[in-house]
């Protein structure tokens, strides 16, 4: 057989084909979907980052759905990393100002500009005219609601607790931006990564009908987008293939709503489910020991603690709440309930404050000292009368198990707790009745302890606003914490907060860190982040 | 027999505005919407919000003459949690609860009154026994137990079937019978003594005196004196038919009406459950009105005692 010309382009042709062919293939090659059986997938039936505030939210939402202009490192020190911005610079201690990424995509096709930063900070959107602390907001003009929307009543609040003082945000062009506080705040960068600050995509706002339809269904910029939100029964995200950080490695995730703990064990044990999340401890065994199944634990940012009420006259005398902190064996509640699978923290510190330079080293826990504590209720003139301990039944995993262990501890020292269960938390804080203590967790959100120590225990925090725990000095370092520009001088404020609250005059004990317990398929090569959320980014992703 | 009617029905909407304003007042007396709903972590300004917004602050006398007027209007609010119609959420669930419900009952008639039937015209026979035995596991075993144990057997250690979920057919096997079975037993051991003491009456002897033949017997003269007992077990568990599955759908990831019941009071999101529970009172109320009426048609005796009055 002659081989002409023509065949020689043909071969040349194969050849080149064959080359080329495969890796264009690889790169389209059909994607895995997972389904995951979560308990809840969203409280309150919207993906709105600001009405949906919550450790169920956090995992349906990052980093998958919704991001901001500064990312928090999920994977690594949670520390914060580029993102929608791509370099943030001080102009003074109130001003930030910002580069955005230039040819990143929302789900709707749009480019991402300052138009949509400004959107997502503004009134129309978050603060419903509510003004910022120590100033007035700026550009507020500059938004008309297109149709009849109604924010939740509750998002102005909750925007403002994490942006008490901004004042708007300035687009200097079409892709910086400026964040103009009221008044000085060392912590602008971590609110900036912190649950809620998210961008959101102006025109799909503007074209929705309203706040429900637009909640079921926000347009931003993740590496996944919304297909389908059924409340309460599953939420499918799927792959957004012009996301900036490359083609997402999934298909589809489908987050599947399966309240009881059995079911989701059952469907994980029947290949049904490829990830079962929030299992008990008790549960690990039955899946790590079944073929081809691993639970993976992570400590996450959020710590469990026991609160006292001041108002109640036996813990009025801090010698009192100081013998329920040396009364716990914290150890022993993580090894008989936590199988170990958990930790005790320095107090109320978490290790992101390293990163910001604030964690105060040699602090830690009250000590395990039953003498100790019998002896501060000797000097109280504690003379055995009940404390009530209102307690959910397992809001948080493990709670009525170790408000029994606690109790029991308490009750080795001297101090009479009884349980009164409670429905929800408006029972819990119901002031009508003597309250006394009661179970709360505490969560990092900017790797500064501005989060949980001054916003759940400050003067605005919820411990003060009702009425459980007050303290001037307390209140002076919070301003500090919020205020100063002065690393050393607010170092100083949270070890003596830290002193206040855990020693001299307690607020709250911590007891341990939390921890979350997911079942998954072992062939899947994905790692649990110390979060509630679930990375499905490339990089997290490599199957 | 128009007053009988009457009355009848007057009783029925008197049972369901009883029902809402017990609903209405304990709801509000158990636990603050607002801080339910929006955690413990909530700011006080958010939750203040909260609760001008949905007229929380207003006393409950004020809060209740608002509902009645709205409920006057077909008005019945919107969900606290994303602002949806009340109405439209409960309805949009009804259809996914009686895709099981409606065969669960189907499968309880069809299969239970004939069993009890059988057992009671084969008294103390293996067969009279087994239809006992059976029964007694049906109605006595709870359906939390009944449906896991189902799971493991059928979709963990057979893989026959799924788990939980709604997407196909295949996945409403499991529901419906963790439903049925314990309704099959109730009614076959219900039939089985209905069947058994009307077989012991005078005119079941004389009919069997009087030489017709066996099956006239128990077709024409016992099983239609038998029924009206029966008819009142089937009318609870028609009525039931809304709202009779919650422990099933949460076991089975079940999407109805019972999951929703669950959320709503749990979230005391206020309409949704006030709602659900006027839906539900009506069904029950309508299925008991039904069964009212059936025995006058069943039973003539009943009617003649109605007219009469």
């Amino acid at each position: 057989m002659l081989i002409n010309r023509r065949h020689t382009l043909g071969l040349f042709g194969a050849a080149a084909g064959s080359l080329i062919l495969p890796r264009h293939l690889m790169a389209q090659a059909p994607r895995r979907s997972i389904t995951i059986a979560v308990q809840k997938i969203t409280n309150n039936n919207t993906l709105d980052i600001w009405y949906e505030q919550s450790n169920v939210g956090e995992r349906v939402f990052f980093p998958n759905l919704w991001e901001g202009l500064i990312l928090r490192d999920w994977m690594g020190n949670q520390g914060p990393v580029p993102g929608l911005a791509t370099e943030w610079t001080r102009l003074d201690d109130r001003t930030i100002e910002l580069k955005l990424r230039q040819g990143v995509r929302f789900h709707n096709g749009d480019e991402l500009t300052a138009e949509d930063v400004v959107f997502s900070f503004s009134d129309e959107r978050l603060f419903a005219g509510t003004e910022p602390a120590g100033g007035k907001t700026l550009y507020a003009e500059n938004f008309k609601p297109q149709n009849a929307k109604e924010l939740p009543a509750s998002v102005p609040g909750v925007a403002r607790r994490l942006w008490p003082a901004l004042r708007g945000v300035e687009a200097v062009d079409r892709y910086t931006v400026r964040f103009h506080n009221a008044t000085p705040d060392i912590t602008l960068e971590g609110r900036l990564y912190a649950f809620g600050s998210q961008i959101a995509n102006r025109r799909a706002w503007d074209e929705a009908a309203t706040y429900a339809e637009w909640a079921n269904r926000p347009v931003s910029t993740g590496p996944y987008r919304v297909e389908e939100f059924r409340p309460d029964v599953s939420l499918t995200l799927v792959a957004f293939d012009d996301y900036w950080g490359g083609r997402p490695p999934l298909e589809r995730i489908r987050f599947v709503e399966v309240p009881e703990v059995a079911s989701r064990v059952n469907g994980l044990l029947s290949g049904e489910y490829d990830f079962a999340c929030d299992l008990p401890p008790d549960q690990i065994a039955t899946i790590s020991d079944a073929p081809g199944l691993e639970v993976q634990s992570s400590t996450i940012w959020n710590h469990r603690v026991t609160v006292f009420n001041k108002q109640n006259e036996i813990l009025a005398d801090p010698l009192v709440r100081r013998a329920f902190t040396h009364s716990i064996d914290r150890q022993a509640i993580v090894d008989a309930l936590w199988g170990g699978q958990t930790d005790i923290p320095a107090g109320l510190q978490f290790d992101s404050f390293r990163t910001s330079n604030m964690f105060v080293e040699g602090w830690a826990a009250p000590d395990y000292n039953p003498e100790l504590a019998r002896d501060l209720l000797k000097q109280a003139g504690y003379n055995g009368d009940p404390i009530p301990y209102r307690l959910l039944n397992n809001y948080y995993t493990n709670q009525t198990p170790t408000a029994q262990v606690l109790v029991e501890m308490w009750k080795q020292v001297g101090l009479n707790v009884e349980i009164e269960m409670k429905e929800n938390w408006g029972q819990i804080h119901d002031p009508e009745g003597t309250r006394g203590v009661f179970d709360w967790s505490a969560s990092n959100n900017i790797n500064d302890p501005v989060t949980p120590l001054v916003v759940q225990f400050g003067p605005n925090g919820e411990a003060q606003q009702k009425r459980n725990y007050w303290n001037d000095e307390m209140n002076e370092l919070s301003a500090v914490m919020e205020t100063s520009m002065d690393a050393a001088a607010r170092q100083k404020a949270h070890a003596r907060m830290l002193e206040i609250c855990e020693r001299e005059d307690p607020a709250y004990t911590v007891l341990h860190q939390n921890a979350v317990f997911t079942g998954m398929k072992s062939e899947l090569n994905w790692k649990a982040a110390p979060a509630f959320a679930m990375d499905f980014r490339a990089a997290n992703w490599t199957v | 027999m128009f007053p009988f009617i009457l009355a009848k029905i007057a009783r029925a909407a008197l049972t369901i505005v009883l029902v809402m304003t017990f609903a209405f007042v304990v709801l509000r007396m158990s636990g603050d919407p607002a801080q339910v709903l929006l955690g413990p972590d909530a700011p006080q300004d958010a939750v203040d919000a909260f609760r001008e917004r949905w007229g929380l602050n207003d006393p409950i006398w004020q809060q209740y003459l608002a509902y009645l007027e709205q409920i006057l209007t077909f008005d019945f609010g919107v969900s606290m949690r994303d602002q949806s119609p009340a109405l439209d959420l409960v309805l949009e669930r009804i259809p996914a609860t009686l895709a099981i419900t409606i065969p669960a009952l189907i499968l309880k008639i069809g299969i239970g009154i004939p069993a009890g039937v059988y057992a009671a015209l084969h008294r103390e026979s293996v067969a009279d026994r087994g239809v006992i035995m059976l029964s007694i596991f049906g109605f006595t075993i709870p359906s939390f137990v009944l449906g896991l144990v189902l799971v493991l057997i059928f979709a963990v250690t057979l893989g026959w079937l799924p788990s939980g979920g709604q997407d196909t057919w295949q996945h409403a096997i499991l529901p419906i019978a963790t439903l049925s079975i314990g309704g099959i037993g109730i009614l076959a051991r219900f039939s089985r003594s209905a069947m058994i003491e009307v077989l012991g009456q005078p005119y079941i002897r004389t009919a069997m005196a009087k030489g017709l033949p066996w099956r006239d017997v128990v077709w024409k003269h016992a099983l239609p004196n038998a029924v009206i007992p029966i008819i009142t077990l089937i009318g609870f568990m028609v009525g039931a038919l809304i709202a009779g599955a919650v422990v099933v759908e949460s076991i089975f990831s079940w999407p109805g009406v019972g999951r929703l019941i669950v959320v709503s009071v749990a979230n005391r999101d206020l309409a949704v459950v006030q709602c659900l529970l006027l839906v539900i009172a009506a069904s029950m109320v309508v299925a008991n009105l039904c069964v009212d009426f059936a025995y006058g048609l069943l039973d003539p005796r009943l009617r003649q005692k109605r007219a009469a009055h």
